[in-house]
C-alpha cells in the first residue's frame, strides 16, 4: 500500500511537471499585449521591449522556463496585471475561493445524497416505477442543455417560491437556488453510476453464494452489494470535490455569486497573461491531486489494486 | 438402499419461466426421493434443467421463475409452498448448501477469505467472534488449506482456481449443511485439481455425515462420487438406479446416446458419436417423450403419450415405453451392448 503510493505520488508530480511545461509554453504563444495592461497603446516599440525585457520575457526560452520553475516551486503564482494591477494572483483567489468552495461543497453534499440513494433505489426496483421515473430523470438532465433548465429554475421558481433571484451574502434564502442548480446534474450522474454498479453487482455469482449461505437480503446489500459498489464511485469523489473549489462557470455569472468560476474566463477576455497561467496551472493542478487522491481512497479499499500489471486474474 | 431413510422426497415437480413474455416449462414433473447419506448425481446436458431443479430445493430461482405445481417434502415440510424469503432463510445454509460451479467468482473480492467463511460459521453455528475464527480455521484445514492462519485474512485474488473452490467448499461445510448440493464443482478446473477436488468432496461427506447432490455432465465425475445416478432430460429425469446400473444396464434410449458420446466407449475406427439434433424447445408443449424426435428407434406412441416409470429393479427405473411389455425389442447401440456384456462378465467372476 505505502509502495503503491509512492510510485503513485512520483507519478502525479512527474504528469504535474509536464503540465507545468506545456502551460508555460502555451502562454508565450499568447499576444504579448497581454503582458502591459492599458497603456498598452500609449508605448512604443523600445519602451515595449524594455518591460518585457524586464519581465525577463527576452531571455533564452530555456533560462525562462527555469526561472518559471523557481517561481512555481517557491509558491509565487506571479502578479495580476489588469484584472486586478499589481495584486499578487494568491490575493484574488482569496476572496474568490470560499464563495464557490461554500457552494459547491453545499452542491456536492446534496448531489452525493441525492443520487447515491436513487442509485439505490432504482437498482432494487429495477424496471419497476422509481427506476423508471429515476432514468427519466437521468435522461432529462443529460439531453436537455444545463443552461436551459438553469435559467428555468431561476425564472420561474423564483416567482412561485419568492426566492431572491440573485445572489446575496446577507440572504441565506438566496443560497437554495444555485445550489440546486448546481446538484441537479451531479445528482444524475451519481444515481446514473451508482444504479449501474449496484445492478452489476447484484448479477455476480458471489451473490448467489452468499444467498445460499443463508444471509438475508438486507446483510447481503449491505456487507457485500453496497460496498463493492462504492469502490468504483470512490474514484471520482476526490476530484469532484477539488472541481467545487473551481467553481461552476455558468451558475456564478447567472446567480453573480463573486466566486472561482468567472475568474478565468475574466482574465482570458482581458488579456492579464499572469492570471491566466496561474489558473490554467491551478485547474490542471486540481485534476492531477484528485486522480490521485482517487486512486489512494481506491487502493485503500479493494486489496486488488497493486501498480505492478501482472498478467493475473482479477 | 431401501433400508435408509428418504431425507427429501419431490413429487410432480413443475417449474416454469417467465422470458420475453413468454412462459417457459423448465422442469416437467419430476420426481425424485433422496436418502439419507447417499450421493447422487443428476446427469444430462446443458440447458436439461439439473441446476434448476436443485436451486428450486435452497428457494434460489431468479425473479422470474416460480414453483407451479409438485410438492418438494423435507422434514415433514413442504418448501414448494414456500413463498416468502424468510421461510427459504430457515432452509439455506442450515439444510441445504451449494458449491458453485465458478471459483473464480464465487467470493466476494473485497472481502477476507476468512471473514466470507466466518459470516457461515457464525449464521450457522451460533458462535461469534474468536471462537468462530477457531472454527473457520479448523475448516479451512478440513478442505486442504495450508497456513489456515495466514490464509485467514488473505483476500480470494491471492488464491488459485482450485484453491478457490476449496473456499466455497469451506463456505458449504461451515453452514453444516445436511444436504450438500455441489453444482458442477469441477467445471472450471483442470483435471489434475478436479480429481483433487472430487477426493476432498467424498473425504468431507463423510466427517461431516453428507448427503450429496452432484449435478455434472462428466460421467467421469459421475464414476467417481456416485452411488445413484438421475438422468435428466428437457426438464424430467428420465432413469434412476444405482451407478452400475444406469452404466452398464441402461434403459432409456437417451441413456444410451449420452454413454455413446462418451469417447471411451466408441468403437475403434469409427467417428465419434453424437447426438443429432437439439434439446426440445421448452417454451411449447411437450408430447409424449421429449427425446424422440432425437430417437432414431422411437416408437409411435413415444410421440403420443409421455411414458410412465417402468421398474427395472428395486432400485432402478425409467420413463421409456421401451419397457413395456407390449413394446417391441429394440436393440441399443453396439456400444452399450458391449458395456452390458462387460457387466455380465465381470459379475460372474
Amino acid at each position: 500500500m505505502f509502495k503503491y503510493s509512492f510510485k503513485r505520488l512520483l507519478q502525479s508530480i512527474g504528469t504535474l511537471f509536464i503540465v507545468i511545461t506545456i502551460v508555460f509554453l502555451l502562454m508565450r504563444l499568447m499576444p504579448e499585449e497581454g503582458y502591459f495592461g492599458d497603456g498598452f497603446e500609449k508605448l512604443d516599440e523600445a519602451q515595449r521591449e524594455a518591460i518585457l525585457a524586464n519581465m525577463g520575457l527576452r531571455d533564452p526560452i530555456h533560462i525562462q522556463l527555469k526561472n518559471f520553475y523557481k517561481q512555481i516551486i517557491s509558491g509565487d503564482l506571479g502578479t495580476s496585471i489588469i484584472y486586478r494591477p499589481k495584486v499578487p494572483v494568491a490575493e484574488v483567489l482569496k476572496t474568490k475561493v470560499p464563495y464557490s468552495v461554500k457552494f459547491g461543497l453545499a452542491a456536492m453534499a446534496i448531489s452525493l445524497f441525492c443520487g447515491i440513494s436513487l442509485g439505490i433505489i432504482m437498482a432494487l426496483g429495477k424496471n419497476k416505477f422509481w427506476d423508471k421515473m429515476g432514468t427519466g430523470y437521468i435522461v432529462f438532465i443529460n439531453a436537455v442543455p444545463a443552461a436551459v433548465y438553469y435559467l428555468f429554475l431561476q425564472l420561474y421558481v423564483t416567482d412561485i417560491f419568492k426566492l431572491p433571484i440573485l445572489f446575496n451574502p446577507s440572504k441565506p434564502a438566496s443560497w437554495i437556488l444555485p445550489v440546486v442548480s448546481m446538484s441537479l446534474g451531479s445528482t444524475a450522474s451519481y444515481a446514473m453510476w451508482m444504479r449501474r454498479y449496484m445492478v452489476d453487482e447484484l448479477n455476480k455469482d458471489y451473490v448467489k453464494l452468499a444467498r445460499a449461505k443463508g444471509l438475508k437480503n438486507k446483510s447481503i446489500m449491505v456487507k457485500h452489494v453496497l460496498r463493492n459498489a462504492f469502490v468504483p464511485m470512490v474514484q471520482y469523489l476526490p476530484s469532484s470535490l477539488l472541481y467545487t473549489i473551481a467553481g461552476s462557470i455558468y451558475i456564478e455569472s447567472l446567480y453573480s455569486i463573486p466566486g472561482m468560476g468567472g475568474l478565468l474566463v475574466d482574465a482570458i477576455q482581458r488579456q492579464d497573461n499572469p492570471l491566466v497561467q496561474s489558473l490554467v496551472l491551478i485547474y490542471s493542478s486540481i485534476g492531477i491531486v484528485g486522480l490521485f487522491l482517487g486512486d489512494i481512497l481506491m487502493a485503500s479499499i479493494d486489496p486488488r489494486i497493486k501498480l505492478e500489471k501482472k498478467g493475473g486474474a482479477r | 438402499m431401501t433400508d435408509k431413510q428418504v431425507i427429501l422426497s419431490v413429487k410432480d415437480l413443475v417449474v416454469k419461466f417467465r422470458l420475453r413474455g413468454k412462459v417457459l416449462t423448465a422442469i416437467r414433473e419430476a420426481s425424485l426421493d433422496l436418502y439419507e447419506g447417499e450421493s447422487l448425481a443428476i446427469v444430462g446436458e446443458s440447458g436439461s434443467g439439473k441446476s434448476v431443479f436443485t436451486k428450486t430445493f435452497m428457494g434460489l430461482l431468479d425473479g422470474n421463475g416460480w414453483i407451479d405445481s409438485g410438492s418438494i417434502i423435507y422434514n415433514g415440510e413442504d418448501l414448494a409452498k414456500y413463498r416468502k424469503e424468510e421461510d427459504w432463510i430457515k432452509i439455506r445454509g442450515k439444510e441445504f448448501a451449494m458449491v458453485f460451479q465458478e471459483p473464480m467468482t464465487s467470493l466476494n473480492p473485497l472481502r477476507t477469505i476468512g471473514s466470507q467463511v466466518k459470516e457461515a460459521v457464525e449464521l450457522h453455528q451460533g458462535v461469534k467472534g474468536e471462537e468462530a475464527k477457531k472454527i473457520v480455521i479448523e475448516i479451512l484445514q478440513d478442505v486442504g488449506i495450508n497456513e489456515p492462519e495466514r490464509r485467514y485474512s488473505q483476500y480470494p485474488h491471492e488464491f488459485s482456481g482450485g484453491m478457490r473452490q476449496r473456499v466455497v467448499i469451506a463456505i458449504a461445510v461451515a453452514c453444516k449443511p445436511k444436504i450438500l448440493i455441489c453444482d458442477e464443482p469441477t467445471t472450471a478446473l483442470d483435471v489434475t485439481i478436479q480429481a483433487q477436488i472430487l477426493s476432498l468432496l467424498k473425504n468431507l461427506k463423510k466427517k461431516y455425515n453428507l448427503t450429496t447432490i452432484y449435478i455434472t455432465h462428466d460421467l467421469g465425475v459421475v464414476a467417481n462420487v456416485a452411488d445413484r445416478i438421475a438422468v435428466m432430460y428437457a426438464g424430467d429425469i428420465v432413469e434412476i438406479g444405482k451407478c452400475e446400473e444406469v452404466f452398464y444396464n441402461g434403459q432409456h434410449p437417451y441413456t444410451w446416446a449420452l454413454l455413446s458420446s462418451l469417447p471411451q466407449l466408441g468403437v475403434k475406427g469409427e467417428p465419434l458419436y453424437s447426438i443429432k439434433g437439439t434439446p426440445p424447445n421448452l417454451f411449447s408443449n411437450i408430447k409424449g417423450d421429449a427425446f424422440a424426435p432425437r430417437n432414431e428407434k422411437a416408437l409411435k406412441i413415444d410421440f403420443v403419450e409421455k411414458p410412465p416409470y417402468f421398474t427395472v429393479s428395486p432400485t432402478h427405473k425409467a420413463k421409456t415405453w421401451l419397457l413395456d411389455p407390449r413394446a417391441p425389442k429394440v436393440d441399443p447401440p453396439e456400444s452399450i451392448q458391449i458395456l452390458r456384456k462387460q457387466w455380465r462378465e465381470s459379475n460372474y467372476e
